[in-house]
């Protein structure tokens, strides 16, 4: 079973899912193998679930979960969160909750 | 005239796809430990000469962007 971080929330997909294809939001990918659990964190992308139980993840970044370094995360979410109350234009703004979302993601991959 | 659906925030104002998909990669890999930062960040540089043409036949290319209408412009990486 595979749990992908789709825009819609968490989705887990069993063999023999219907065929869809879900926008991916940055979160953490799980792959459980019987007992055992592999994380990967995903930037942003796309999973296609095909008819024949093969899903297709397809992300720009995507790395465990061990690689990711806890310090520049808080840096980089108080940084955005700052950024965001003082963003004036549209693109400021968007550009900051962006900024406020991945770390926040990256955050909860590192405490969850 | 209403809109039919929810659009993410990004594109309400004004992003594409792209940009949101690579400013969510750069965070990412701003986010790692050594030396899996530096490996990354040798994946997000973007090499790409432009070349300007007139009467159809390229002026000479070169490496700067030329002048540009928007200040964002979007390359791919290949």
């Amino acid at each position: 079973m595979v749990i992908i971080p789709a825009t819609t929330g968490q989705m887990g997909v069993l063999p023999g899912h219907v065929a869809s294809i879900a926008e991916l939001k940055p979160g953490v990918l799980s792959v459980h193998e019987g007992n055992d659990v592999t994380k990967y964190f995903i930037s942003s992308g796309f999973a296609f679930i095909h008819g024949n139980s093969y899903a297709d993840i397809i992300a720009v970044e995507a790395v465990p979960l061990d690689r990711i370094d806890a310090g520049l995360v808080q840096k980089g979410l108080a940084e955005f969160t700052q950024k965001l109350s003082s963003a004036s234009t549209d693109l400021e703004k968007a550009e900051a909750q962006i900024g406020v979302d991945a770390h926040s993601a990256l955050n909860s991959a590192l405490t969850g | 005239m209403a809109s039919n659906a929810a659009v993410p925030f990004w594109r309400a104002a004004g992003m594409t796809y792209i940009t949101y998909s690579n400013i969510c990669a750069n965070l990412v890999r701003n986010c790692l430990k050594e030396p899996y930062k530096t490996e990354a960040l040798t994946r997000e540089k973007v090499h790409f000469s432009i070349a300007t043409w007139k009467e159809g036949k390229p002026e000479k290319p070169g490496n700067c962007p030329l002048s540009r209408t928007s200040d964002r412009v979007d390359f791919t990486v290949s």
